[in-house]
């Protein structure tokens, strides 16, 4: 196995690369999601749903105010959630997302359908703006809000050791302990009779220092038995995040390849016209297009809500609105398969970003990788390159 | 045709001194320390013409899906408050005229190369790709901002304040003139033809490359002049003044007003500049009032496009049904209004400055729903229009664009 | 190439543009020369006021007509930052209206005129002419730094005073002798909490994570870091790592977390709002990062143990006051705000730091020498030893800026509204 320890190339940290790659690849999954949204109804329409992560941003209301319901909320009695409780948070978030989905569909893209996409891509832009502000107005007087932790059962951690850790350091450490404890004892007597613990007196002062001295010493050691293994962990909630959306994706891939609605899907998709001279009805087919594509940014939604704690409020859709979007035209703009590939390739390469140490610059590069990438394939990675005939 | 140029340049001569004198009076009424804020308004709304006409220039009437326009805005303005704080900050403070004219120069060559630069790849792309790196390149160049202990990061850069209607007036002009006179010309039939189908144009003969990047060139120029008058008008740029919303903002001007109209974007400009500001004064009001009045919009809304779609009269009795529409929506946004706020859940009240910018939104739902091709569609005014409209027969149809 | 029009055009409009530039320079343009900012600001983390005398506003300011007493509140009231924006309206609304059931002054009633910034720079500076136009004695201004420096130089230019609520950019007073504030700068705020981290918590080593996409919290990490490195030495700063809050990140952090759970800090400096720290702390803990948290009085708003859990109990922040202080001022103010909002404390500081800015401004005005701008700067400028909620506030000969006191909370589990407890505090003096 490769030494990552000693590879040392421009000061950067081979011992954690592992362990961001498995980041990027976790993130890329929940970008995944929403990108699906994106990239299915731009399939079947050509249009960008600059709507979609306000889709995402009420499916997170959804998915908390199902935590309410179960006594979750502030106030609230219930003290920890188990699966069924993430299961029915999931459903809910799904349900608020299909419905508001369908309802942006009829009543703001379906009237102008006929006409050149550039005006329904301004009614996606009114409608985001009145969701984000009239939210504002009206959703919780527009409070930032947080699922509480607790509905989360499955907050620790996986965590696998390919390097072990130097077995003489942690004993060094470890003999270092007692001193530690019986440092520790000694202040923790003397607390009682100071002020408080920040305002000591000489003696708790001197007390206080050898704590802090050996303890440091200690922590040294120990600093150094981490640094000297490689470890990866794999989060429990962000496991969760992905095997859905790999059911999610499976589902999705049996529904648009083995089911007639599914085959309906891409034939609107190859030839919009055609497609309904041959009796396929195209409001039932976008309609169904728009609902499963906000019932994945619904379930992106509770997920990215419950296991990351995001903050919710009412301009909580954009930021991951724009990234999916952004990873659904690098895979590939309607091409299922090009977005979950995008999605996957940003959250690595924003991760390698900031294990290179340019965290600052961490949306600037990807968005740099996405252009290189676009100069190579103007079509997207998976995207079809065709020339448009006269 | 005879070429008469004496006719020609007297137009010329006189249209611009017209101009000219134009914005010298706005400057003129607009002095004083009590207009101030009429002053700002004014000045905002001729760099948001600028800025809208000048995308229109790239996306209008190119095609080249651009949703990055601020970046190019933000260059300019970068530029300016940079170099009036450091090499020019003599000039500044003696010349302010001179130097702001210097500063939208400087401001146009530093946007109108970055146009350059993204202009280029622009050749490969097409439609949502294209808008996607536009994008990103708004992105990195905020971010760049954002990091730079030079440009005041988060915070932003102070710089001299030179307040200038005229300048910032003139620039409104001159870019409009400039994209008026640029469709007019043979040139500019390229780029309309590039708009509606670049291989058939690239057949007829027409450079794809040059028309592209004259375009973005062009377009992110003026922007950036835009820019760098901004930034002395508040003698401040912060990062959060040139972000994606004023980049969609810019974007929904040109569709609003038009796809490709000059007329229709200019206005557009000024009407979706002045809504929000408009609406600064709206009251207290309780929740069940603006729930009502959102019922009234949507039964108006779902009526006239009835209306539009199924009635096949004369123009008087569809005038009429119009009329009657709104008439009914606002019927039955007072009453549910009134009905409303009787609900105890409806009663708390609201600050009428959160449904500022939801008025905007809904301005622009609204007016998408009911005229899809934007206020003026692809036509421009003209005074041949004008006797149309008024009943003449005028003796060529005049529909640029 | 072919002349076209449009390029004569040009051609002419330049040369007549030129001409005018020349006849008119300095006659139709406002110009007051503004030394740019020389933008250095972490500073040595000294808390002192900024020495020299501050410019003198331009303009002469209004004066009161009539029997309402005009003051405006330019705040976010829509946007981003209405959480605090809405919270320091409240605030400003609960003085005004005990002002004026005190039967005001003289019988003159003091009206507020509210402004929308909608958490947008441009958007402050319209809002702050709208209210100036409709001639307001004085302005109580933003929650961020970036807008109020823009209501501060629509203000220069009118000569109306500016008393700002949360803008702690610490050279934003130096924009001239009109701008206050209720509450202590970067320049202070961090540095206590590097004196705190390295002698009361014995800390060696610090990882400091910065929201980017903010300018009080760039300020705050700058200022930190200068200190820091100064008490334990250049290479004490272990991981200095950035994020961008509300923008294209989102909320995963375990990037930037891999990294410091990797330099295996002593303590962690989260500058950035609650919003953000909430999630931030659980997921430091999910990867592993052992060290206690610090931060700055943007954690203040109990929606961050909704998102952090367990996992930010142990840390420590700056703060202006504690809820549980008995003195006369908070419990006041408290028993005011519950009365006011159904039993809700405020859910962010703003509250008391807006009732703060504006009890500051009716304070002066009860104290103005004349009924104008003037006067009332003049007053406010003349605060001294005023009791706040958020603390003593005095402004005689500080530059705008008030040394307050400065207390550091340890976050606990909550029982009932309590969540923080007192662990020390700090005067400007003892950071000097």
């Amino acid at each position: 196995m490769l030494d990552l320890v000693s590879l040392n190339v421009a000061g950067l940290d081979f011992t954690t690369l592992p362990q961001q790659l498995v980041n990027g690849f976790l993130l890329g999954a929940i970008y995944a999601l929403v990108a699906l949204g994106y990239t299915m109804v731009y399939g079947v329409l050509k249009l960008i749903n600059f709507a979609h992560g306000e889709v995402f941003m009420l499916g997170s209301y959804g998915a908390m105010f199902a935590s309410w319901m179960m006594g979750f909320g502030p106030g609230g009695s219930a003290v920890a959630g188990s699966w069924v409780t993430l299961l029915l948070m999931l459903l809910m978030a799904m349900l608020v997302s299909g419905s508001a989905g369908f309802v942006i569909e009829r009543f703001a893209y379906r009237p102008i359908r006929n006409h050149p996409r550039i005006a329904s891509l301004i009614t996606a832009i009114g409608l985001s703006l009145l969701l984000q502000y009239g939210g504002q107005a009206f959703l919780l007087e527009g409070k930032k809000q947080a699922i509480t932790s607790k509905v989360n059962p499955f907050s620790d951690d996986f965590v696998f050791t390919p390097k072990k850790a130097d077995a003489a350091l942690v004993a060094q450490a470890a003999a270092l302990q007692p001193e530690v404890d019986a440092a520790q004892k000694a202040f923790d007597a003397r607390l009682p009779f100071e002020k408080s613990k920040f305002e000591l007196s000489p003696e708790g002062d001197r007390l206080n220092k050898a704590l802090a001295e050996i303890t440091a010493k200690r922590d040294s050691l120990q600093n150094q038995a981490t640094t000297s293994a490689v470890t990866i962990r794999l989060p429990k909630g962000k496991l969760i995040m992905l095997t859905t959306t790999i059911l999610l994706m499976i589902g999705l891939w049996y529904l648009v390849m083995k089911t007639r609605m599914g085959r309906a899907m891409r034939a609107v998709s190859v030839d919009f016209n055609a497609s309904s001279l041959m009796g396929i009805n195209l409001n039932t087919v976008i309609s169904f297009t728009f609902i499963l594509g906000s019932v994945l940014a619904g379930a992106g939604a509770m997920m990215y809500s419950t296991f990351q704690s995001a903050p919710i409020d009412p301009f909580s859709g954009t930021a991951p609105g724009v990234k999916a979007f952004v990873a659904a035209v690098l895979g590939g703009i309607g091409n299922i398969p090009g977005a979950v590939v995008g999605a996957i390739l940003m959250g690595v390469a924003e991760n390698l970003v900031t294990w290179a140490g340019y965290s600052s610059y961490r949306d600037a590069i990807a968005f740099v990788i996405l252009i290189a990438v676009l100069l190579f394939k103007p079509g997207g990675l998976l995207g079809s390159n065709k020339v448009e005939k006269v | 045709m005879q070429f008469n140029f004496g006719k020609w340049f007297g137009t010329r001569a006189i249209s611009v001194i017209v101009a000219v004198l134009f914005c010298l009076l706005l400057d003129k009424v607009m002095q004083g320390p009590d207009k101030s804020y009429y002053r700002f308004l004014m000045s905002l709304a001729g760099i948001y013409v600028t800025l809208a006409v000048s995308l229109n220039l790239i996306n209008g009437i190119t095609g080249q899906f651009s949703i990055g326009h601020a970046a190019f805005y933000q260059i300019g303005a970068y530029t300016g408050a940079v170099l009036a704080a450091n090499k020019f900050s003599h000039l500044a403070a003696t010349k302010p005229l001179l130097w702001l004219f210097l500063a939208a120069l400087f401001g146009a060559i530093a946007a109108g190369l970055a146009g350059l630069i993204v202009g280029l790849p622009s050749l490969r792309l097409k439609g949502d790709y294209l808008a996607v790196v536009t994008l990103g390149i708004g992105e990195i160049v905020t971010i760049i901002a954002k990091n730079q202990k030079s440009l005041g990061e988060a915070y932003g850069l102070s710089t001299a304040k030179i307040e200038s209607v005229f300048l910032i007036s003139l620039l409104a002009i001159v870019c409009i003139a400039v994209c008026r006179n640029l469709l007019k010309s043979a040139h500019g039939l390229a780029f309309l033809a590039v708009r509606e189908d670049e291989v058939a144009s690239a057949a007829m003969g027409v450079n794809l490359t040059r028309v592209k990047v004259t375009a973005f060139v062009l377009g992110s120029a003026f922007a950036g002049a835009a820019g760098a008058l901004y930034a002395h008008t508040k003698a401040f740029v912060s990062p959060p003044d040139f972000s994606m919303d004023v980049s969609f903002l810019i974007l929904t001007m040109v569709v609003l007003g038009g796809t490709g109209s000059i007329t229709g974007t200019t206005i557009a400009a000024v009407v979706l500049f002045l809504i929000p500001e408009k609406m600064r004064d709206l009251p207290y009001v309780q929740m069940g009032t603006p729930l009502g009045v959102a019922i009234g919009i949507i039964v108006a809304v779902v009526l006239l496009r009835k209306i539009q779609e199924s009635f096949h009269g004369s123009a008087s009795e569809r005038l009429g049904r119009n009329l009657g529409s709104v008439g009914i929506g606002i019927v039955v946004a007072f009453v549910m209004a009134k009905v409303l706020v009787m609900v105890p859940a409806f009663q708390s009240m609201i600050n009428g400055a959160l449904f500022r910018m939801p008025v905007l939104a809904v301005t622009l739902v609204v007016l998408m729903l009911l005229r899809p091709q934007g206020i003026f569609g692809h036509h421009e005014f003209s005074w041949s229009w004008v006797q149309k409209l008024l009943g003449k027969k005028s003796p060529e149809t005049e529909v640029a664009a | 190439m072919k002349i076209g029009g449009s390029n004569l055009n040009i051609l002419a409009l330049a040369a007549i543009i030129s001409g005018a530039l020349v006849g008119c320079d300095g006659g139709s343009a406002s110009s007051s020369s503004t030394t740019p900012d020389s933008n250095a600001t972490a500073g040595g983390g000294a808390a002192a006021p900024t020495t020299g005398s501050r410019k003198a506003p331009a303009g002469e300011g209004f004066k009161v007509e009539g029997d309402t007493i005009k003051i405006a509140v330019v705040t976010s009231i829509s946007g981003d930052n209405k959480p605090w924006g809405t919270d320091q309206l409240d605030g400003c609304k609960l003085a005004v209206d005990e002002f004026n059931k005190a039967g005001g002054l003289n019988g003159k009633k003091v009206e507020i005129v509210e402004g929308d910034t909608a958490s947008k720079p441009d958007q402050a500076k319209l809002a702050a002419e709208k209210v100036l136009g409709q001639g307001v004695i004085g302005i109580v201004g933003e929650v961020s730094s970036g807008n109020t420096i823009q209501i501060a130089k629509s203000a220069f230019d009118k000569g109306v005073p500016v008393v700002a609520v949360g803008a702690t950019k610490t050279d934003l007073t130096d924009e001239g002798a009109h701008v206050f504030r209720v509450c202590y700068t970067d320049a202070f705020q961090g540095p206590a909490m590097a004196h705190f981290a390295f002698e009361k918590l014995n800390k060696k080593k610090v990882a400091i994570l910065t929201d980017n996409a903010l300018p009080y919290s760039q300020g705050l990490s700058d200022s930190f870091r200068a200190e820091f490195k100064k008490l334990a030495g250049e290479d004490s700063i272990v991981a200095d790592e950035k994020y961008e809050s509300g923008s294209k990140q989102g909320t995963d952090y375990q990037g930037v977390l891999t990294n410091i759970a990797k330099a295996n800090p002593e303590a962690l400096f989260l500058s950035g709002y609650f919003t953000e720290v909430g999630p931030i702390a659980k997921q430091a803990r999910a990867a592993g990062i052992k060290a206690v948290f610090l931060g700055g009085d943007g954690w203040d708003s109990d929606t961050i143990l909704a998102g952090a859990g367990d996992a930010i109990l142990g840390g420590y922040f700056a703060n202006h006051y504690n809820n549980l202080d008995p003195s006369a001022e908070v419990q006041g103010f408290l028993a005011k705000w519950k009365a006011a909002h159904g039993g809700a404390e405020p859910s962010t500081t703003m509250g008391a730091l807006g009732y703060d800015a504006m009890a500051v401004t009716l304070d002066a005005l009860k104290r103005a020498k004349s009924l104008d701008s003037k006067g009332l700067m003049a007053a406010i400028e003349d605060t001294s030893a005023f009791k706040g909620v958020s603390g003593t506030i005095t402004l005689k000969g500080m530059n705008g800026n008030p040394p307050k006191k400065l207390i550091v909370v340890e976050v606990v589990p909550k029982t009932g509204n309590n969540w923080q407890k007192y662990a020390t505090s700090y005067t400007p003096d003892q950071i000097k």
